[in-house]
């Protein structure tokens, strides 16, 4: 597979991969790293590579900021229903596109793509007195919902992509054997699209995870997330305990970079489906 | 069954950013009644040196961001399509950032950054280069801020850019090597050449989504020292949230999009343009 290369040219690329691969992970394995040291020797220059792991750090967060563990459980929530929320409503949308042809669809998916272009802190402007009025201020309902919007249309045009390669002769042979139109759907169409829907579902998933500007506008406390209350923690008037921080970061990145790496192939194949094909 | 997706959409998106459009006309806050002010807030933008800070600010992050990406991403790509050691591996490496919330890549940057005790500066000053006094120096600040907004969009350039030129057939550069094309040669002719849409397509997503840039700077410098590292959204932020003027903050929201939009179009032109320009 690899093509024969001089020596000087092969060590070359090992060099730079290894740049690459150390621009990557070097801050995160720092962060990682960083949580499970004595307190004093975390700004050591340079950063000690053996030393006795400790959990002092995160008995500290959980001393310091036990809100902490509330608000993972918070952002665990909102990202789920936002996630299953997306799936649903954009794999029905992407079946409706991938299937049906008429003026009005073509408008309604220019309107999609367009609407998508908008930036999100814009509308905070009239969401918010609008959230207060409905009292969906500070709720999980509110960013499950500004999550999963701003998530449809990339999902839904990622569904399209993958329900087009399902042959409608599938469909029509499990009609002719008596399915109804849910049933078909249901049994023969959504199961084969399934790859669609764990592609989409990272998507939504990673990002509502991960989240910071409508949290900060639009959650103080009940529905507040992880990412948030880390910002609280960076931002602390008495200074950073750096301790804790790290401790809260790992806490909150190792979960989804382990998911991110699980799923990195749909990932790749969602992204490239949802931003090439037009 | 794509009602669910467009009432959504136009409930939390449309709507509001049309209310949006209405509110710049006027003048509003907190508990008073709105009133019609016409260009007024449009006027008063276009005469606030702090807007034109942050609308050149976020310009030049913008650009310095985006290219840089696209030729780190380019060269990683085409790194790893030449062929690495245990290829997925590699891409998972490489994709790593994206998993990272916005802040958590903050903290970490700020950390090595740390004036006086991060490692970054131990190392800069090591060198030679002196410290990077972010928190004081705003063009240090925008320097980390790039930094920062490279590092974690990085993997979505790449996998656009890798899967891209994962698909151009192998024949093609044998067959140029045969008729005695050189390296160089091949690289423009063939591998930018056929690269062109994927990167036209990175372009474009990054440059709308960069636009937006609002997390990184708020969380690093809040705009300061003295509004000098303010970008669009945070100054529309500031404007609403801080000091209460909806008015302008709808104004500049407006701003935002329609600079954005004029950038899209430009390249959605190019896009076009190049698709129709070569039957390929």
């Amino acid at each position: 597979m690899i093509l024969k290369r001089p020596a000087w040219q092969s060590a070359v690329r090992l060099g730079l991969l290894g740049l690459v691969l150390t621009w990557s992970l070097f801050p995160i394995g720092l962060v990682v790293m960083a949580s499970v040291k004595p307190a004093v020797t975390i700004f050591e220059v340079p950063p000690r590579l053996t030393f006795h792991p400790t959990l002092a750090n995160y008995v500290e967060l959980y001393r310091r900021w036990p809100e902490f563990f509330g608000t993972l459980r918070n952002s665990l929530l909102i990202t789920l229903g936002a996630t299953g929320l997306t799936v649903i409503v954009s794999s029905a949308a992407g079946y409706v596109y991938s299937r049906f042809r008429s003026r009005a669809l073509t408008a309604s998916a220019f309107f999609m793509v367009g609407i998508r272009m908008f930036p999100p802190i814009v509308i905070t402007l009239p969401l918010f007195p609008a959230a207060n009025m409905l009292g969906l201020m500070d709720t999980h309902l509110l960013l499950i919902l500004l999550y999963a919007t701003f998530f449809v249309s990339l999902c839904t045009w990622v569904m399209r992509a993958f329900i087009d390669q399902i042959p409608r002769e599938m469909e029509e042979a499990a009609s002719v054997d008596g399915a109804s139109l849910t049933q078909t759907l249901v049994r023969v169409t959504l199961p084969l699209a399934a790859p669609g829907m764990i592609a989409s579902a990272v998507f939504v998933f990673v990002f509502s995870w991960n989240e910071f500007l409508f949290a900060f506008i639009f959650t103080t406390t009940r529905a507040k997330t992880a990412p948030l209350i880390l910002s609280e923690m960076l931002g602390a008037v008495t200074g950073v305990d750096w301790g804790a921080v790290f401790a809260a970061a790992t806490i909150q990145l190792v979960p989804i970079l382990i998911f991110v790496l699980l799923v990195q192939r749909h990932l790749i194949i969602g992204l490239t489906a949802g931003s090439i094909k037009e | 069954m794509i009602s669910p997706v467009l009432l959504m959409l136009a409930g939390f998106i449309f709507f509001p950013s049309i209310y949006v459009g209405w509110l710049s006309f006027t003048q509003s806050s907190f508990g008073r009644a709105t009133q019609w002010v016409g260009c007024g807030n449009y006027l008063a933008l276009l005469a606030d040196p702090y807007f034109w800070r942050a609308l050149l600010n976020t310009i030049i992050v913008v650009n310095v961001v985006v290219y840089a990406e696209l030729f780190l991403g380019l060269g990683i790509a085409l790194l790893f399509a030449g062929g690495v050691p245990w290829p997925r591996l590699m891409v998972s490496i490489v994709l790593a950032p994206y998993a990272i919330s916005e802040v958590v890549a903050v903290v970490m940057w700020k950390f090595m950054f740390e004036p006086t005790v991060g490692m970054a500066n131990h190392w800069l000053t090591r060198v030679g280069l002196g410290e990077i006094e972010w928190t004081v120096n705003p063009t240090h600040a925008l320097v980390l801020i790039v930094l920062l907004a490279v590092w974690h969009h990085l993997p979505f350039t790449f996998v656009i850019l890798y899967t891209a030129r994962l698909t151009i057939p192998r024949e093609l550069y044998e067959a140029a090597g045969i008729d005695g094309a050189g390296p160089f040669q091949i690289f423009r002719r063939i591998t930018l050449h056929l690269l062109m849409p994927a990167i036209l397509v990175a372009l474009l997503f990054r440059y709308i989504f960069a636009f937006r840039l609002f997390s990184e700077v708020w969380l690093l410098t809040q705009g300061g020292p003295a509004r000098t590292t303010e970008v669009l959204a945070v100054y529309l932020y500031r404007a609403a949230f801080r000091y209460h003027e909806f008015g302008l903050a709808s104004a500049t929201g407006w701003a935002m999009v329609i600079i954005s939009l004029l950038i899209g179009l430009y390249y959605l032109r190019v896009i076009y343009r190049r698709m129709f320009a070569s039957p390929a």
